[in-house]
């Protein structure tokens, strides 16, 4: 059972030397964290591991969370940061990988296209999987304005970015990404045709 | 055709200044354009904020808790020292030299007439005795404080450097 106290409280509860108030931090907050990361590392593995990784951040910092902003919007971007880390150690990696090899991974992804009918196929799953075509920026502003309460100024202070980039960047990734859910089901109505 | 949704998603977020916001309403009420962009806009608004969010694995707060809890055990100990007990310390000692230094000037005799600087009593090094400062029992048990103090030092630094050495 989640705890019924306010972020604020349970802070100061941890700050006070009481680890269990954020072990109730991290239960209240993992789900919206770890689908963050997971827009930045698409595999689950690292999404966690980044997950892990930012609640760790947090903890180590918490007694400089200044209470100006909301702890989720302070979090996230501690997410933010962290998921960027590792896009760009993740890019210095790949580039060293064999061009066959990420032609193997991107043959093998259309597999799974085969395995269900486009009618067992809700429409949030085209939602997922239009979303995880998205560049991580994109599926970032996207996943913080419809999930994470957070409003435009939230979200500009959680990327570092001013909140009119912010608004431009939430209606191109909007565009984007209803692009590619209409794509998504026409590959997919044709695919049965 | 990008204005009109870009007013739109506006709309929908409700970030238009309120005039704006009803002239929208009235484009959406009056022109079947806008309207049918509206409502497709409406529907894409409304998936995006059903889109579910990814579940972690069943041992997420666990493993993040233990990574905590391993940390802290690691952390020295000098660390979790209290930054405001040594700021104390040092206060006090500071404030003791300082009260010496005060009381002790004070006690000179500055008029310096030729040869009248006098050191006071107190401080004539031909008058003092190493017997008279170790002598009473205040002063022994403060002694004997220090010594146990060292010697319980000095067997905490040995015990952590056989610690050390067994890793």
């Amino acid at each position: 059972m989640q705890s019924k106290l306010t972020d604020i409280e349970l802070i100061e509860q941890t700050l006070g030397g009481n680890q269990a108030a954020y072990a109730d931090l991290v239960k209240r907050h993992q789900r919206f964290v770890f689908t963050l990361a997971l827009r930045f590392a698409k595999g689950r593995e690292d999404a966690e591991e980044i997950a892990q990784d930012c609640f760790i951040k947090a903890y180590r910092s918490l007694s400089s969370f200044q209470q100006q902003s909301k702890f989720s919007t302070w979090l996230y971007s501690i997410v933010y940061t962290t998921a960027m880390t590792f896009l760009r150690k993740k890019r210095l990696d790949t580039d060293s990988i064999d061009a066959d090899e990420s032609y193997i991974q991107i043959e093998s992804k259309p597999s799974g296209y085969d395995e269900y009918n486009v009618e067992n196929k809700s429409r949030s799953y085209y939602l997922n999987q239009a979303i995880e075509q998205l560049l991580p920026d994109d599926a970032t502003i996207i996943t913080l304005f419809y999930k994470g309460e957070q409003s435009l100024e939230e979200i500009a202070k959680a990327m570092g970015i001013e909140a009119n980039t912010v608004k431009v960047k939430l209606f191109r990734a909007r565009q984007r990404l209803k692009d590619k859910l209409e794509r998504n089901l026409k590959h997919e109505v044709n695919e049965l045709i | 055709m990008n204005s009109i949704e870009e007013k739109l998603w506006d709309y929908i977020d409700g970030t238009l200044p309120a005039a704006e916001q009803q002239a929208i309403a009235l484009l959406i009420e009056q022109e079947e354009v806008y309207r049918n962009k509206y409502n497709e806009l409406l529907q894409l608004n409304s998936e995006f904020k059903a889109m579910e969010l990814e579940e972690p694995s069943m041992a997420f707060t666990y493993n993040v808790m233990e990574t905590i809890r391993a940390e802290n055990a690691m952390k020295p100990l000098e660390a979790t020292i209290n930054k405001r007990i040594i700021t104390s310390i040092a206060a006090f000692f500071i404030f003791t030299i300082t009260a010496m230094l005060v009381y002790v000037l004070s006690t000179v005799n500055w008029s310096i007439g030729g040869s009248e600087f006098k050191i006071p009593v107190e401080l004539n090094l031909k008058a003092v005795h190493l017997s008279n400062f170790f002598s009473g029992p205040v002063v022994k048990g403060f002694l004997f404080f220090d010594v146990v103090m060292g010697l319980f030092l000095l067997d905490h630094y040995l015990r952590r450097k056989t610690v050390a050495k067994g890793q």
